[in-house]
């Protein structure tokens, strides 16, 4: 098993790497390039576009720029030098060993364009926020489609069966940001108004999310804070899941059709096992299996869902980061966003791999 | 009798191939040459016949399967209708930017659905809910279908020259695929919306085929590699036929159906996706109408209660999208053999 | 002296007992007028249509007949594992043990599935939970029946495994299905099925997914353990070589319904329907070495377009005009318990008998075959 995770986290790294050159080569091929947020602006002259671009690296060859993105080269050399860090040692390697500090080979991802902080700390500051909703949703999302779509196959055309049928049909074809501003007109617009439209937390009981002075309150009034954010909550939460528990409950339903129509459902039943087993422990582990993968497939969804959905109710995550650095041309940002979006995407499928090389003894790793 | 009865209520493959592969195995089992795979084709039109009528039935058994499907064949009414008021909508009642149906009455809200006006009236403007609508259609059906059918292009070739050739080629187009495929393909769309699409139609739905081929790739090289092992691919292979006829006589035509079902899965994407980046202000540009570019301007008025701005933009996306999906479950059950009409 | 006896006993089990009244203690599973239809988008499929056969305690019962024949479903309906809808059934009683099954409740019937009747299936690795251990997949229903802990039932477990030759079954019962061969899985179904010591064991092809050097195997195991357990045997098979080494009485199906019943010698030396006839005469034999073998023409007819009359009429090589119009019914046939679905033993069939039974029957004995 070790063995294994190993091999597969190996096998990671030429995806990791790929995704570093895209990543760069669409912004590379940008028409513009970083300077085009000053092209309609008379105040910046050639000369303070020049200036930039020095400041920025902008003014050497694009492999040098890759290469002190990644943190290979270094760049405070010249000529062939660049690869070697201020110590004299590869400048890839990790700092301690006397490597250098730049790249994002060693956790800097340079500074944002816009607003001149650091882009790690950006993301750092953005993450929490993602990680709430989407964690949050992720786990509504299994409960729901697992519940929904074993229940519609075990009472197959019924009524329930039907109900949810339509929902998954419905749901599947909502555009989710479509959705959000539904459920902002419904639930906060002039009519109900009781739930928050937007934000994380209430700013006129508490400090913005995220500074010191808003976790000094949480420190003082949790249940207060938990429950605030938990109301703010609710509609972004819903507006992300209600795609992927329509999408998944037809998916486990079709899995699980699929399973009590096999043979070994049958012996389990000619076994004289009660329907409740031979359901859940005959059937339902084997219609989990192809889940599994399918919801490594499905990350990158749930984020995609997260920007806009952040967008709708102006929540603090990466995905409103990502639409500002969008916006703004803010290249750092935008690289180091992707970046991290990717590496978690990567790692998530990795997860869904293993976790299927453990539910299935039919695998062998 | 036995056989007859058999040979007419098995579904094979495209009846030609078939014809095909007796004539191959003929020949490979010496009763003719190679040189006279042609000859021995045309000497067996006495067949061609039977294969018409094969051929036919096939297709026609297709369509009757879909027909029975009642949603698919709601969804294809949908669509028709769309496209008819896609294509003739904007010529019978127009949009322009300049014209302002009562330019001295400027109102912050907007009017409710009535009978003058079925899907109401804008804020600010005033401008016809119902008219944006109609002529947003043109532009949102038009990126989400010929994004589609560019990318199932790029698709279809880069996973065909993957499958076939195999080796080196194989594994760097694959492993791009595999690379594109980590990163939430959103984002990119919407990275190179903003960076590369400048409003533009046409580069926009460029920019979503790019985006939108992998799955294609990955299907039809899975196809390619499945169908390269059968019997009469080898056969083929065997008495030298070149590899472009094996390509577009043996292989496409039964690696159809699957494509066909995922395309329209990309159509429901690119039309969603469209609204989304549009919505977001990076996608067309939002003096024109299209269905996210409507929902984008309706959001602000979202607090004053506006309902139907969004809200019927938002209708005929989930409807379009509903449609879209009811004829793929069709099609997947009309091309699928095994399902019987 | 022996068959004479057989040949006595069989007669009584035969018998039609009216509906509502058990059966004698002897018999273990009585079936009586059975019907099972399917109901499809294109119709109804009447795949069980009047089916009536017994299985005394400890006896073995092969049902015979090519696919979609209504065998399984015999078997299928017997267990009550078929989905209701689209199956339904119409008529007819299932006796078991003194009672009569198709009434029980669901929850009785879930008691005796398992522990009293247990089921082998044709293919042993999709019948076969590939998720969970065999000991897991044996011992739960040991558990569930006998009412012992997970230790015990293990122990069962590892037991009945030994019983049907499974080397090294401590370690065996940790293994999944995957890791298994083919006819080692067949045995652990077997297995499984004994591991209650059911009353009446039904196996549904048990062989046919097998390779032919394990079916032999296989077959010597089921007959050594049924004879040893005492446990009565429905064999269900196309087979009419397999049937004729495993089992006392043979009941043969064509269309859902039954034509011929019999012990298996009088079925297999003098089959008195033409259907029976076709069957043994396309096995390979001794006898017809270097002879052509023969296949019975045509097909099964479709389920939704039965023919008016027998519905073997089409396929048979002795067919006449009545045979179109009219349905024979299953009669006597020889007086001694025999019994056939065919016209020619009805007094219209008369003319035509002796010629049939004269080219046809390969024991030549054409003496005494009237109704």
């Amino acid at each position: 098993m070790g063995k294994y995770i190993v091999r597969r986290c190996i096998q990671a790294i030429p995806v990791l790497f790929g995704i570093t050159i895209v990543v760069y080569a669409i912004l590379l091929a940008a028409p513009g390039g970083p300077t085009a947020r000053f092209a309609n602006n008379p105040r910046v002259t050639e000369a303070d576009r020049e200036k930039f671009k020095k400041a920025w690296g902008l003014d050497q060859p694009v492999p040098v720029q890759y290469c002190r993105w990644m943190g290979v080269c270094n760049p405070d050399n010249e000529g062939l030098a660049v690869f070697i860090s201020d110590n004299g040692v590869p400048n890839f390697l990790p700092a301690a060993v006397g490597g250098g500090t730049n790249g994002i080979l060693h956790g800097d991802f340079g500074i944002s364009i816009s607003t001149g902080q650091a882009v790690s700390t950006m993301i750092a500051r953005a993450a929490l926020p993602t990680a709430i909703l989407a964690g949050t949703a992720l786990v509504l999302w299994l409960l729901f489609a697992i519940l929904i779509g074993s229940y519609s196959a075990i009472r197959r055309y019924s009524f329930f069966d039907q109900a949810s049928t339509v929902f998954a049909y419905v749901g599947y074809a909502m555009p989710t940001f479509w959705l959000g501003i539904m459920l902002i007109f419904i639930f906060s617009g002039p009519g109900l108004n009781i739930l928050p439209a937007g934000g994380m937390t209430e700013t006129r009981l508490s400090p913005p999310f995220g500074s010191d002075a808003y976790w000094t309150y949480f420190g003082g009034h949790p249940v207060q804070a938990i429950l605030d954010i938990g109301k703010h909550l609710i509609l972004p939460v819903i507006t992300l899941v209600v795609v992927n528990i329509a999408g998944d409950s037809r998916f486990i339903r079709a899995s699980m059709l699929e399973s009590l129509s096999q043979d070994y459902v049958r012996t389990a039943r000619a076994k004289g096992l009660r329907n409740r087993v031979v359901w859940f422990k005959h059937a339902f582990r084997n219609a989990m299996l192809p889940f599994v993968t399918n919801v490594g497939l499905e990350i990158p969804f749930l984020f995609a869902g997260a920007i806009v959905t952040e967008t709708i109710f102006s929540w603090p995550g990466m995905g409103r980061l990502t639409i500002d650095a969008t916006r703004d041309f803010d290249y750092p940002l935008l690289m180091g966003v992707l970046l991290i979006t990717a590496v978690i995407v990567v790692f998530a499928n990795l997860l869904a791999d293993i976790a299927y090389a453990v539910v299935d003894p039919r695998i062998k790793y | 009798m036995a056989h007859e009865a058999k040979s007419l209520s098995t579904p094979t493959g495209s009846a030609p191939i078939d014809v095909e592969a007796d004539a191959i195995q003929a020949i490979g089992m010496g009763i003719a040459q190679p040189d006279d795979a042609t000859a021995l084709r045309r000497e067996e039109a006495g067949a061609d016949y039977e294969v018409a009528l094969e051929s036919l039935n096939q297709w026609q058994l297709a369509w009757r399967k879909f027909r029975h499907h009642r949603l698919a064949l709601m969804g294809l009414g949908i669509l028709a209708s769309f496209f008819i008021i896609a294509l003739v909508g904007p010529i019978v009642w127009p949009f322009d930017f300049n014209t302002i149906p009562q330019p001295d009455v400027i109102v912050y809200q907007g009017r409710p659905p009535s009978l003058v006006h079925p899907f109401g009236e804008t804020g600010g403007l005033q401008r016809d809910v119902l008219n944006l609508v109609i002529n947003g259609a043109r532009t949102s059906l038009f990126i989400g279908f010929s994004s589609m059918a560019l990318g199932v292009l790029i698709g279809t070739i880069v996973g065909s020259l993957a499958g076939f050739i195999g080796g080196v080629l194989d594994n760097v187009l694959m492993r791009t695929v595999d690379v594109f495929l980590s990163i939430p393909l959103l984002f990119l769309i919407l990275v190179a919306s903003r960076f590369f699409g400048n409003g533009n139609v046409m580069l926009i739905v460029m920019i979503f085929a790019f985006f939108s081929w992998m799955g294609i790739a990955r299907l039809v090289r899975s196809l390619f590699l499945s169908i390269r092992e059968r019997e009469f691919v080898e056969a083929a292979r065997a008495v030298g036929v070149r590899d472009r006829r094996i390509i577009f006589r043996h292989i496409l035509p039964n690696a159809i159906s699957p494509i066909v079902v995922s395309a329209s899965l990309i159509v429901a994407a690119n039309i969603i996706s469209e609204a989304f980046v549009s919505f977001l202000g990076f996608g067309v540009n939002p003096i024109y109408p299209t269905w996210g570019n409507i929902l984008s301007n309706a959001l602000t008025f979202i607090p004053l209660g506006n309902w139907w701005w969004p809200f019927f933009p938002g209708l005929m996306i989930i409807l379009t999208v509903l449609a879209v999906n009811f004829v793929g479950d069709g099609l997947r059950d009309a091309l699928d053999p095994r399902t019987r009409a | 002296m022996t068959a004479e006896a057989t040949v006595a006993e069989i007669s009584v089990t035969i018998g039609e007992r009216p509906a509502g009244t058990a059966p004698g203690e002897d018999i273990l599973l009585d079936v009586r007028g059975l019907q099972t239809h399917f109901h499809v988008m294109d119709g109804t499929v009447r795949a069980v249509d009047g089916v009536s056969f017994s299985v005394p305690r400890g006896g073995t019962v092969g049902l015979v007949g090519e696919s979609a024949c209504g065998k399984s479903v015999t078997a299928l309906t017997i267990m009550r594992l078929l989905d209701i809808p689209p199956a339904e059934i119409v008529g007819g009683e299932v006796w078991f043990d003194g009672r009569e099954i198709l009434a029980l409740p669901e929850e009785e019937m879930r008691h005796l599935r398992g522990n009293d009747i247990a089921m082998i299936f044709q293919e042993p690795l999709t019948s076969l939970n590939p998720v969970l251990t065999v000991g897991d997949q044996i011992s739960e229903q040991v558990r569930l029946h006998l009412k012992v802990d997970k230790k015990e039932g293990l122990g069962r477990a590892i037991e009945s495994l030994r019983t049907v030759g499974i080397p090294n079954p401590e370690q065996r019962v940790k293994q999944y299905p995957h890791e298994m061969s083919g006819g080692m899985r067949q045995r652990v179904m077997i297995a499984m099925a004994l591991s209650c010591e059911p009353k009446l064991l039904i196996a549904d092809e048990p062989t046919t997914a097998l390779d032919v050097t394990i079916q032999a195997q296989i077959l010597e195991l089921l007959k050594a353990v049924q004879e040893r357990t005492k446990s009565a045997l429905m064999l269900i098979t196309h087979d009419l070589g397999v049937v004729a080494e495993m089992v006392d009485e043979i009941v043969v199906m064509y269309a859902g319904q039954i034509v011929e019943q019999g012990t298996a010698e009088q079925v297999l030396t003098r089959p008195m329907d033409p259907y029976t006839m076709g069957l043994i005469e396309s096995l390979p034999s001794v006898k017809k070495r270097g002879g052509r073998l023969s296949a019975i023409k045509g097909v099964v007819p479709s389920p939704f377009n039965l023919p008016p009359g027998c519905r073997f009429a089409p396929r048979c090589p002795y067919v006449w005009d009545a045979c179109r119009t009219t349905s024979p019914e299953l009669i006597p046939v020889g007086g001694h318990g025999q019994r056939a679905r065919c016209l020619l033993h009805t007094p219209a069939g008369a003319p035509r008998r002796a010629a049939v039974f004269d080219t046809a029957a390969s024991s030549g004995t054409t003496a005494g075959h009237g109704a």
